[in-house]
Parts: structure tokens; sequence; C-alpha cells
């Protein structure tokens, strides 16, 4: 019996391990990807959009270790929430990396636009943040640290400023007529993928409270809209889980995290 | 046994003996508590000694016999091995035992990672390999690849990848894998070599031949043909025109040649006459030179350096660099906006900080580091049009480096940039250096009073109290 739980605890730190991993590739794509944007380098950009299928197949092997896992390991408590959380984390950064898939693709189509050396500042530094972003998570994730993991929200804000200062900079380069409508509008869609990405590693955050805690912040909503009476009947995942996990305290009321979204 | 150990001192790493040495030891281990070995092919130890003795000794040079010392206490390993009998682990003598510590401890030093696999699992990792795995940035991949090549030099093979990482910063990496012994079964060792000072040099390099071709080329291709046209030319008024291109262009490439002699000058920094320098003089100085440029693009120059500010070195090289460094900000700056320089006395530090800070186009993160060389273009379609010679930040640099001091960047694209030149710090004990023998060099349009802070702008030249 000892040796099957050493095995199961190896087998966890292997998710934990290849989840590092994977939070590498991630942040390298974002280095990456952004380095061919303001090079214009359209092989190492090609090379990125290929190289995500690396990502995806490694996705795709460590989900099936964790379905594994759950499957014939049965964890519970906290064991079972690390494996949800990590479930939730392999997609989160899956999608982030086609994130810069798309800004690999957007950079071949914007191929003659001059940028500008504004716009070009603004790119590197939203490129910046988001790498910082999503090690930020892994690192939360990692040391299993509800306030780093929390902070994520408030460290976004700065990726969210960059980015609407950068929409402000393409409609100014635009109306000086140095810039395209084309071009306006991938270069505007570019700065969307960034704040995307900063989004999922806020996302990744929350994910890490819960693991920890056992708390959402989706939590807070949920027992509103129970307490105004609407949705009695309305049983959703989230409340199986909670009945699965059967360890939660009462969740305190607190102001719900979600990242807005703000359009363009 | 020996052929492991020529091996080891042909490679010039003593990773591979110490792969030997622990692998032996594992081995004894295993067998005697009677686990099953997990290499390929359980071969008795003897029979892989010879093995490994006749092939790879075979190519070996005159090192042979460099390490005897290695080479007999291996063999002493070697024999008292055979002594046993195989269910007992071999046991090395205090001095083996000694070496092999030693071996571990010189591996644990090397910059490069190894790790040494048997097969199926590590059995040897040492310090520089554990950061890698350990890590939860970018290195983490690098330690994959070596674990995905170990496992294929497992099977025989000699397989080797280079590993770039974008960071920031970007770094770069090469991990070899081969098999310990040459036809595998033995396990296998993996070396990881950081190689991004390698990349960086070769790239100074390779960029440093193609742009000096660069700038030397164009002019003189221009010249070629403005002499072409105006051989055939008839008309008076087009000959004076080609013939004061041809001038323009003969200075372009006179300025170039002149810079490169003036570096030249500067690295070899013989010449250089070091004494108490005021830095305003030296500022002065510099702003004088550049103002007729600055007025042209309505830039003004906000100087504050406070008089009694003053370093040790070499005036001629100090304004030349401050003119650089001036020139720059004022060439990528848009028009109508201001240039500052100010110096910052730090006599805790012992030097004085010399800030340039201008609100131009700034410099892209990745060209930071590399502006300092010689020839370097952040933007090489726009050189021309700026008309300078590439090698300004190059002189700049020189000029710190002869004084002993430092020059920094720091630059955001589209905000701008601020060159910092860190200079050694003059001692001025009771006399200011800027006292009236001084102030008398200083430009005439340059008025000094009691604060020291001078406008040089566009149409002005003032000073602000």
């Amino acid at each position: 019996m000892n040796t099957l739980r050493a095995e199961f605890h190896e087998q966890l730190e292997g998710v934990r391990s290849d989840l590092i991993r994977l939070g590498a590739m991630v942040s390298e794509t974002i280095g990456g990807g952004t380095a061919a944007l303001l090079d214009r380098d359209l092989h190492a950009a090609q090379l990125l959009i290929d190289g995500d299928d690396v990502v995806d197949d490694f996705c795709l092997g460590l989900e099936e270790r964790c379905c594994q896992l759950l499957a014939l390991q049965a964890p519970i408590a906290g064991d079972l929430r690390f494996v949800l959380t990590s479930l939730r984390l392999i997609s989160e950064l899956e999608r982030s990396a086609d994130l810069m898939v798309n800004v690999c693709k957007a950079s071949r189509r914007i191929y003659d636009v001059e940028f500008g050396p504004q716009l070009r500042g603004l790119i590197e530094q939203m490129g910046v943040e988001a790498g910082f972003l999503i090690r930020a998570a892994i690192n939360s994730y990692v040391d299993a640290d509800t306030s780093l993991a929390a902070a994520l929200d408030d460290i976004d804000d700065r990726l969210d400023e960059l980015q609407v200062n950068y929409v402000q900079a393409i409609f100014t380069r635009h109306s000086e007529a140095n810039l395209g409508l084309q071009g306006a509008v991938q270069l505007a869609m570019i700065g969307r993928y960034y704040e995307r990405i900063g989004d999922h590693a806020v996302n990744i955050g929350e994910r890490v409270m819960y693991m920890v805690t056992g708390w959402l912040p989706e939590h807070s909503g949920s027992a509103r809209h129970r307490l105004r009476g609407a949705g009695a009947e309305d049983i959703k995942p989230i409340d199986l889980i909670e009945d699965l996990v059967g360890e939660l305290d009462a969740p305190e009321e607190r102001e719900s995290g979600s990242s807005d979204e703000e359009d363009l | 046994m020996i052929g492991w150990v020529v091996a080891a001192v042909a490679v010039g790493c003593a990773a591979w003996a110490v792969a030997a040495l622990v692998l032996e030891r594992r081995r004894g281990a295993s067998d005697a508590v009677g686990v099953a070995l997990a290499a390929p092919t359980p071969v008795p130890i003897g029979e892989i000694d010879l093995a490994g003795a006749g092939s790879v000794g075979a190519d070996s040079g005159p090192e042979a016999t460099s390490s005897p010392e290695l080479g007999a206490a291996v063999t002493r390993a070697a024999v008292s091995e055979s002594r046993d009998s195989s269910d007992r682990p071999p046991e090395l003598s205090t001095a083996d035992a000694g070496l092999l510590v030693r071996l571990r401890m010189a591996v644990d030093r090397l910059e490069h990672g190894v790790v040494i696999w048997d097969g199926a699992s590590e059995i040897y990792r040492n310090q520089a390999a554990s950061t890698l795995a350990e890590a939860r940035d970018s290195h983490v991949l690098v330690a994959a690849a070596l674990e995905e090549l170990l496992a294929e030099a497992v099977s025989g093979r000699h397989v080797r990848r280079s590993v770039e990482l974008f960071g920031p910063p970007a770094e770069s990496f090469v991990v070899t894998a081969r098999p310990i012994s040459p036809g595998g079964g033995d396990g296998a060792i993996a070396v990881v070599e950081d190689r991004s000072l390698q990349r960086r040099t070769e790239t100074v390099r390779r960029d440093f031949v193609a742009n000096i071709s660069h700038e030397l080329k164009t002019p003189i291709g221009a010249l070629g043909l403005l002499a072409e046209t105006l051989r055939d030319e008839p008309d008076r008024e087009i000959i004076t025109r080609l013939a004061s291109r041809m001038i323009l262009e003969a200075d372009r490439l006179g300025r170039t040649v002149d810079d490169l002699l003036e570096l030249s000058r500067i690295e070899f920094g013989d010449e250089s006459e070091f004494a108490t320098v005021a830095v305003l003089v030296v500022v002065a100085e510099a702003a004088t030179r550049i103002s007729s440029a600055a007025e042209q693009s309505g830039i003004e120059l906000r100087i504050d350096v406070a008089e009694d500010v003053a370093v040790d070195g070499d005036q001629r090289q100090l304004v030349s660099a401050v003119f650089n460094l001036l020139d720059n900000a004022v060439k990528y700056s848009p028009v109508d906006s201001e240039v500052l320089v100010a110096a910052l006395d730090d006599p805790e530090d012992g030097v004085v900080r010399l800030y340039v800070s201008d609100h131009g186009i700034g410099v892209p993160r990745r060209d930071l580091d590399r502006i300092f060389e010689r020839f370097y273009r952040v933007d090489r379609a726009r050189s021309r049009e700026t008309g300078g010679t590439g090698l300004g930040l190059a002189i700049v640099r020189h000029v710190a480096s002869n004084h002993g001091g430092d020059i920094q960047v720091e630059s955001t694209e589209g905000v701008g940039s601020t060159f910092t030149l860190v200079l050694p710090r003059a001692e001025v004990n009771g006399a200011p250096a800027a006292d009236e023998a001084v102030v008398g060099e200083l430009p005439g349009e340059l008025e000094l009073f009691d604060t020291g802070v001078a406008e040089v702008g566009p149409d002005r030249v003032e000073v602000e109290t």
C-alpha cells in the first residue's frame, strides 16, 4: 500500500513538473512570437506556428495522465483539487499558446506595415507583461501561493492599461495616415491577443486559489443568485464538485475578481 | 578500463572518468542487493573493460599517458573488482574513493551541466545540471531536451541539439549526449553548454564585417556612379550639381574614416592626458558644437550641471564622448523637443554620473546591448537620413572604458532614451574645479552664474538662475 501511495505521489509530482514545463513552453512562445512580430521574421513565425503542434501534443498527453490519475487513483480532498486544477491549467496554457499563434499569423498578414517606434515599444512591453503574468501564474501554482494567485488580477491591470494605450496609439497613427485600416485592425487584434493571455493568467490564479482554499470567485455570484431564490433547482457543476470535495467552509462574500472584458 | 580514462582525457573533461567510476560502483551495489540491471546488455564487467580499452584506446592520442595517476587508480579499482566475487560490492581503496570524491567535486564545479544515465535511470547529475532541472523558467526546456537526448544516446547514438531561448534575456544552449562505451549498453552522458556569449560574439563579428563594408561601400558606389554620369555630361548646371553631390559623398566617407581613426586612437589610449576636468566645461564645449544642429531641428538643450562637479580624465576624449551622445540625442529626437544633460556627483561611489536624456524614438530592447558596437545600426534603412557614421556610441564606450568608467542606457521605444556616462570623480579639495581659470575657457556665448544651470536653446544661449 505504501509503495502504491508513493507511486501516486510520484505521479502527482510528475504532473506538477510537466505543468512547469508547459508554462515554460508558453512563456517561450510569447517571447519568440513577440520577437518574430517585431523583427518581421516570417521564418520564426512559421516555426512557432508549427511548434504549437508540439504544445498541443504535450497538453493532450498531460491531460490523459490527469484523467488516468482521477480514474485509477480516485484522489480525494486536496489531491483531487490539485488534479482538477491541473486539468484546468492545461487548457488555460494551451489557449495562451494558441493566442501567440494568432499573433504569428497576424504578423504574416501585416508583413509590410511599418509599426513606428511607439507601437513597437508598446508591443514589446505587452509581450514582457504577458510572459511575466504566465510565469507568475505558474509560480503561484507550484508554490500553492494564494497571495500571488490573488495578486495576478491586479498585476494584469498593467497589461490592460498597456493595451488601452496601445489601441489609442493605433488610432493616432492611423489618423496621421501612417497606418492603413487593414494594418490598424490587425494590430488591434494583436493587442487583444496579448490582453487575453493576461486574462488566462488571471484564470490560472483563480484556479490556484480554488486548489488551496476550495473557493472560487464565481462562488460569490452563485451565492447571490441562490439568495435571490431565482435558481433554487438550478444545480451547477460547481455545486457537484463542492459536494464531491465535501470540505468546504462557507465561502466568505468577496468581490468577484473576474476580469472585465474591455472592447476595442 | 584504461580506454575510458583515455577517452576522458581526450575530451578534456573529467566527467567521463566519473561516469566510469560511478557506474562501476553503482553496478556493484546493484549486484549486491540482487536487483536486475537496467542496462540494455548486462555483460560481465571484465569484458566491458576489455572492449572499452580495445576500441577507444585505438584512437588515443599522446594524452594517453598524461594522467598516470588517474589511470592507475582506475586500474586498481578494476583489479580489486576482478578479485571480488560477484556477490560482493567492489571495494574502492581509500585512494580511489578520494579520487572519486574529488572528481565529483570537480565536475560539480564545471559551468557545464553534466548528467550520466545507466540506461533507465540517472546515476549522476552535477550542480549545474541540477540547477537546470529545478528551474521554473525556460531553463526547464533545456533540462527536457537533455533527458530526450540521453534517452537517444543510451541506444548508442551520438546526438546534439541546440536550444534557443527567447527569455528575455535571450540565451543559447547546446546539449550533446553520447553513449559511454562505443557500442552503447553502459548508459550515456550528456553535457549542456551555455553558448550565449559565443553566440553573441559571433554575431558581433559577422555584423561588423557586414556593416563596415556597407558604410564604406555606399559612398564609394555613389561616387563612382556620379563620376560616370559626370564624364559625358555637357550641361554646366548639372555638372555643378553632380560635383556638389560628389563632395557630399566624399565628406561622408571622410567623416567615417575620421571617426575610425579617432576610435582607434581612443582604443590605444596612449595619447590621453589625464587631468582634473570640470564636467560643465566638457558639456559646454560639446553643446556648442551641437548647437547649430539642435537649432535646425528646434531642439532645446537643457544643461543642468553644477560647476564644481569634476572628473579625472582627458578633456578631448570626454568632449568627444559627450558630443556623440548629444549628437545621437538630437538626431533621434522629434522636432521641438528637449534634450537634457545633467551631472550627478556621487562621492560615495567615487563617480560622477552624466545623463543625456531625450524624448526620441528610443532603442528596441533587443538592440540595447548592441548599439555600442562599431557600425551597429538599429534601423539600417534610416541610417543615411541621419547621416551618422555608425561609430559614435563605440567611441563613447571606449572613452568610458579608457577612464575606468562605464556607459549605460535605458530606453523605451517611442518614449525616449537616457544614456548614463559614469566617470571617476575628481577629488576637489578647497579649490572648486570651475574657478576663474576654467570658466575662462568656456565658449564665449555661455555665461555662468552661481547655480551653473545653463540653457542652450535653439535661438538663445542663456543661464537660468
